[in-house]
């Protein structure tokens, strides 16, 4: 494809325009989250406890979307909760792309029982519910962060084979790849050279589906406690914590929601939108 | 079609088979000793040492997988170290509450989405169709964490319509079956759109409205009934997904399901639990899928003249998903 095409299809695509646009806000506000906020996510302030965000009243104490219950500051905790977040999304999909990928590619291309073996591992696997086996797994193996990247990277990664496989078994045929076979290109150059540039189309689309979908699994882990740990913020954990202040401090489940939700619309729109611009056949 | 069934149904029991296989070794990814995790906290070294005999510890995995995977099919799924009781007696009961839970909420987010998407399909670019399409994206980036508490904030707590937590009576259900509904309703709104447009720009009915038929008759008998397929497969994805354990929702609520003794059994480090809860999800989730494929072969009348070996328009229900996907997957996470 041609940059001149890509570029023409980027500008119109809505989604990739809005969905980029937010997803380079929130990653930039998360990333340089130091930059933003005057005071640490864990730093308590017992002076300043459940205060309301700067709009909803009188007076001003420097803490723009108000305290919790500790008095720690809303506005640090959804940043820095933020970055965590984005880093495990972006790890496991990033984690569970190379294997389904790699996979993939090897079960497409050599087909028989290495694919037999491979894609049926995969479809055991898609057939306990991933909530089940992310919980059963932190069961064992204890939560911490990176064990929730591992987990989410593994309920992942079966997903990327079956899309990857499908389209190498489409292009193993072609006859460009028989020309390089008739020239005595070995089985790994085919892979390498001739079938990975083919399938990254489509391993672009699924990836960036697939980074709301991880976010608000992790969501849901840190809200059971098996993800983040506490005092360190996660989404999951302040809208878990804000269950006891419901009636008194809406705010408190209302920040890291609309957080979540805009994080999670932003990923949303930037995969329809890569979508859009690289493969607008399959609309 | 006699042959694709049976063909299901041996896939469907080497799945469970594997399914099995990886509930077994899951204990073993544990850095200490799996007899200690299955005893607990009061394990002597006495009481491990005759567990260790009993499962036959000693003996090579498979045996042991053996002996394990016998005393399932014979029901017995080993004993809760919380409850000091059969697993199956304990999670019968919380099945029951699932399977409630999961209907309601597949009924609630069809009897809404369907129309809408028809609705939004029939009539493109129109105000209902910015509305839909709204409706489905908010659905998608809503949390399911996050939109249970929220209907409690409002609902319970706010306007005092429906009690907070409990599973008790007809009220208790509304709220967790929204929050379980949503994410299921935003994506069918939008699959039961797209096969609108796509079936409404086909020839076929070109061919109706050119023969005179009413619009009305075009729409619902010749339109609706094509746009409707992809809708099953993923139904019948969501409900096994549900019947698994709506963990989250059922946390939220306190509704006594299977998921959320799921997650009381991991705090309560009640691993002989944990390894049932995860061996019934994933079997009720495979036998689902195979209902559905099974289903698929009655409704669509495709699937049935293709069965003489030629090749097959579909193959199983989650492939079929990938294939026929024009929405991002995310859902909600359950």
């Amino acid at each position: 494809m041609s940059k001149r095409l890509l570029l023409k299809r980027i500008v119109r695509s809505k989604f990739f325009m809005i969905g980029g646009i937010m997803t380079l806000i929130i990653i930039i506000a998360c990333l340089f989250a130091q930059w933003f906020c005057k005071y640490g996510p864990t730093e308590c302030d017992y002076s300043n406890m459940l205060i309301a965000p700067e709009w909803f009243r009188a007076g001003s104490s420097g803490h723009i979307l108000g305290t919790d219950s500790l008095g720690r500051d809303m506005l640090a905790r959804v940043l820095y909760g933020g970055r965590m977040s984005l880093l495990i999304s972006f790890a496991a999909v990033g984690i569970s792309a190379i294997v389904g990928t790699l996979l993939g590619v090897i079960a497409g291309f050599y087909g028989g029982w290495v694919e037999t073996l491979i894609m049926r591992f995969g479809d055991v696997q898609l057939s306990i519910p991933a909530m089940m086996l992310a919980i059963a797994m932190v069961a064992i193996v204890g939560p911490n962060v990176f064990n929730l990247i591992l987990i989410l990277a593994i309920t992942g990664w079966p997903g990327f084979a079956r899309i990857i496989r499908s389209n190498v078994m489409a292009i193993k045929n072609s006859e460009f790849v028989s020309a390089s076979r008739v020239l005595g290109a070995s089985d790994l150059w085919v892979m390498l050279k001739q079938i990975f540039p083919n399938v990254i189309t489509p391993l672009t689309v699924y990836s960036s589906q697939q980074l709301g979908h991880r976010i608000l699994m992790d969501a849901s882990l840190s809200y059971l406690g098996l993800g983040v740990q506490p005092p360190m913020p996660s989404w999951g954990v302040m809208i878990s914590d804000s269950r006891a202040y419901l009636q008194s401090n809406p705010w408190l489940v209302l920040v890291p929601g609309i957080a979540l939700a805009l994080t999670v619309l932003a990923f949303n729109f930037l995969g329809d939108g890569v979508r859009d611009i690289l493969d607008p056949k399959m609309k | 079609m006699f042959k694709y069934i049976v063909k299901r149904l041996i896939y469907c029991v080497l799945v469970l088979l594997g399914v099995s296989l990886i509930c077994f070794f899951i204990i073993y990814l544990s850095p200490g000793d799996p007899v200690e995790l299955l005893l607990g906290e009061a394990a002597t070294p006495e009481l491990i040492a005759a567990k260790r005999a009993e499962l036959g510890f000693d003996r090579p995995y498979m045996v042991q997988y053996g002996t394990w995977l016998l005393n399932v099919l014979r029901g017995n799924l080993g004993t809760s170290l919380y409850y000091h009781e059969s697993c199956w007696t304990i999670i019968k009961p919380m099945l029951w509450k699932t399977v409630q839970l999961t209907f309601s909420a597949m009924l609630l987010s069809l009897i809404i989405s369907i129309p809408l998407g028809l609705l939004a399909g029939v009539k493109r670019g129109s105000g209902i169709d910015f509305f839909s399409m709204g409706f489905a994206m908010l659905g998608q980036a809503c949390s399911s964490v996050w939109l249970g508490i929220v209907l409690v904030m409002v609902f319970a707590v706010k306007l005092k319509l429906f009690p907070p937590y409990g599973d008790t009576s007809f009220a208790h259900i509304i709220m967790p079956s929204i929050t379980l509904g949503a994410p299921l309703a935003a994506i069918t709104v939008r699959m039961v759109r797209s096969g609108m447009i796509d079936t409404l720009d086909s020839d076929y009915i070109l061919a109706a409205r050119a023969k005179g038929e009413p619009n009305f008759k075009v729409i619902t008998k010749y339109a609706f009934k094509n746009a409707l397929l992809p809708v099953i497969t993923v139904v019948g994805l969501q409900l096994g997904q549900f019947l698994g354990g709506a963990v989250v929702t059922e946390q939220i609520f306190a509704w006594n399901g299977i998921g959320k003794l799921m997650v009381s059994s991991l705090n309560g480090r009640d691993y002989p639990m944990i390894q049932a809860s995860l061996l019934i999800s994933s079997s009720l989730f495979v036998i689902v899928n195979v209902l559905v494929d099974l289903l698929y072969t009655v409704v669509d009348p495709r699937m049935r003249k293709t069965s003489s070996g030629k090749k097959r328009i579909a193959g199983s229900t989650l492939s079929r998903f990938i294939k026929s996907r024009k929405v991002p997957s995310s859902g909600s996470p359950e």
